[in-house]
């Protein structure tokens, strides 16, 4: 079974890429979760919640999602959480300021830490990339 | 397990030498505290100051707030497994210095989190606004990872809140309460006929300012447990949790846990309060699955007939909550959830991440979305710089007077979900 990182935060390309392979998306934080939506579809299953921190969507620019890749068809509770998490994002609209490049730089960090535990799991639930 | 608590009543707090606690004043040495977490060269600088309620004051980034307790009698000490050695704890006698806290604020990392006002609006959502604070604001030193500084701010308020209880050692309390909780047998022995209620308290494990620790351990790494309630009390669970300001569980929160109050209030009268278990918010679904299956099971394992469950959070802890209610649930055991809500600044929007029709006794902490208006206050403690940067502002929140218009959430423990404060919502 492979996994798989969906991410816009350019920390998570540069800590995992090698590791454990990272499909780097150029934009918000709703389109890595648009992204992630349409690769449950596509039959990948949620390895984390798309929720994940307690820092808010409209907070944040960075989201990184992990995946596992399934060939048993879809796995519906990972549509319907993706989806409920859209709607969340949604709801809290678009980020409300202008970061500094610092400020940035430790939502990367912040969002990095909040996958890299998961991705050690993973690895070792998983042992095989 | 049985604790006393004395608790003693801090009436005043000074700047002083030498350092004491006599009839209710506490005098501190501001120089040997500061030499003393400065001992850690991972901080470069750290000042402290006074805020005491009704003074036109604004403590913000606030990171944690603890309150100064000291073990008189029994095995460990305080914050076992972190200032403490590793040791069960909530046993025998600890003294409480009730009505002050200790206060870590300061530069912080690019966003940040938390204002307590003193006075004015903003102090009727903190229950903060009502301690004599002693504010710790910390510097690090140039360069240091974020972690590292996260460590350093914690182990300052610790040591600190640590230092100042051991001022109170030989003092003698002003009241005294002794909470107890029988062993499963004997318990059931005791109150055959009260209906058995446990607490399942949720604690934020999601990462990086995100933590909470047991005895030292990070809550990523456990499996849910049981606690005798009383070990709360004396620091077993502390606060690594930075963000959301309106809804994490200081380290204060953690010592004096109002369900536990509340539960404890009623013990042997109205229920049997069986004890606590601790489960975990991590980001990877599995360990959620796996937490909320303990969970399940210690309920029925304990022979509950009730659980009260808090969450700590925003978000993905909403899926966990929904889980653990809809698993304890499924057991045939009742339950209410404590939680804040996230409604929209209109208040009409679904208030939680997830939800399921098991779900449908419920407490809620207010709404954290609700706009407020701060005035400006005399003075800052702190730095106002961040305000804008704080979760629950925006690019335009500080206003030219000095007045902050935000959400709620921008208020340290104004939404607590577990019930701390008197804020609802309808």
């Amino acid at each position: 079974m492979k996994i798989l990182i969906i991410s816009n935060n350019p920390l998570i390309l540069r800590t995992w890429d090698g590791k454990i392979p990272v499909r780097y998306i150029d934009g918000s934080a709703p389109e890595v979760l648009l992204a992630v939506r349409d690769l449950c579809h596509l039959g990948y299953r949620l390895l984390t919640h798309p929720l994940s921190g307690s820092i808010k969507p409209n907070e944040t620019p960075y989201k990184s999602v992990l995946l596992a890749g399934t060939c048993c068809g879809t796995d519906t509770e990972s549509i319907l959480l993706t989806e409920n998490a859209i709607d969340v994002v949604q709801r809290f609209g678009p980020i409300r300021r202008n970061w500094q490049e610092r400020e940035l730089k430790d939502f990367q960090l912040v969002d990095a830490s909040l996958l890299a535990g998961a991705a050690e799991s993973a690895i070792a639930d998983l042992k095989e990339i | 397990m049985k604790l006393e608590l004395g608790y003693l009543r801090v009436t005043d707090l000074r700047f002083g030498s030498p350092s004491a606690f006599c009839n209710g004043v506490l005098t501190i040495d501001a120089e040997a505290v500061r030499a003393m977490i400065l001992e850690n060269d991972k901080v470069a600088d750290v000042q402290l100051d006074i805020a005491k309620p009704g003074e036109s004051i604004r403590i913000t980034p606030v990171k944690d707030v603890i309150q100064p307790r000291i073990k008189i009698e029994g095995p460990g000490g305080m914050f076992p497994g972190t200032i403490s050695k590793v040791d069960t704890v909530g046993s025998g006698k600890t003294y409480v210095l009730e009505g002050m806290s200790v206060v870590t604020a300061g530069k912080i990392v690019g966003f940040q989190e938390g204002i307590i006002d003193m006075s004015g609006p903003g102090a009727d959502y903190t229950p903060f606004s009502r301690l004599l604070n002693l504010v710790l604001v910390i510097t690090p030193a140039e360069g240091l990872p974020q972690h590292e500084y996260e460590q350093a701010v914690r182990s300052a308020g610790l040591k600190t809140a640590v230092w100042i209880g051991e001022l109170a050692r030989n003092a003698v309390p002003d009241r005294s309460m002794i909470y107890e909780t029988p062993g499963i047998r004997e318990g059931m022995a005791l109150y055959p006929d009260l209906p058995r209620v446990g607490y399942v308290m949720m604690l934020q494990s999601q990462g990086l300012l995100h933590d909470t620790y047991v005895y030292g351990v990070d809550a990523k790494r456990i499996l849910p447990t049981v606690l005798y309630p009383t070990e709360l009390m004396d620091g077993a669970i502390i606060s690594g949790n930075c963000v959301s300001a309106c809804d994490k569980n200081t380290t204060y929160h953690h010592l004096n846990n109002s369900v536990i109050e509340d539960l404890y209030a009623k013990h042997g009268k109205e229920l049997n309060f069986v004890g606590v278990i601790i489960t975990n918010e991590n980001v990877y679904l599995a360990d959620k699955q796996r937490s909320s299956d303990f969970t399940a099971k210690l309920c029925e394992y304990l022979g509950l007939d009730g659980a009260i469950i808090s969450q700590e959070g925003f978000g993905n802890p909403d899926t966990d909550l929904i889980m653990n209610c809809r698993k304890i649930e499924a057991k045939g055991i009742k339950t209410v959830i404590i939680t804040d809500e996230y409604a929209g600044q209109d208040g009409r929007s679904q208030s939680l991440a997830d939800s399921d029709p098991a779900a449908d006794a419920c407490v809620t902490g207010g709404n954290a979305n609700m706009v407020i208006t701060l005035p400006p206050m005399d003075r800052v403690i702190g730095t106002l710089d961040y305000v804008t940067r704080i979760a629950g502002g925006n690019q335009n929140s500080l206003q030219p007077d000095g007045s902050i218009v935000a959400e709620l959430q921008v208020i340290t423990g104004a939404t607590n979900e577990t019930g701390f404060n008197r804020l609802s919502a309808r």
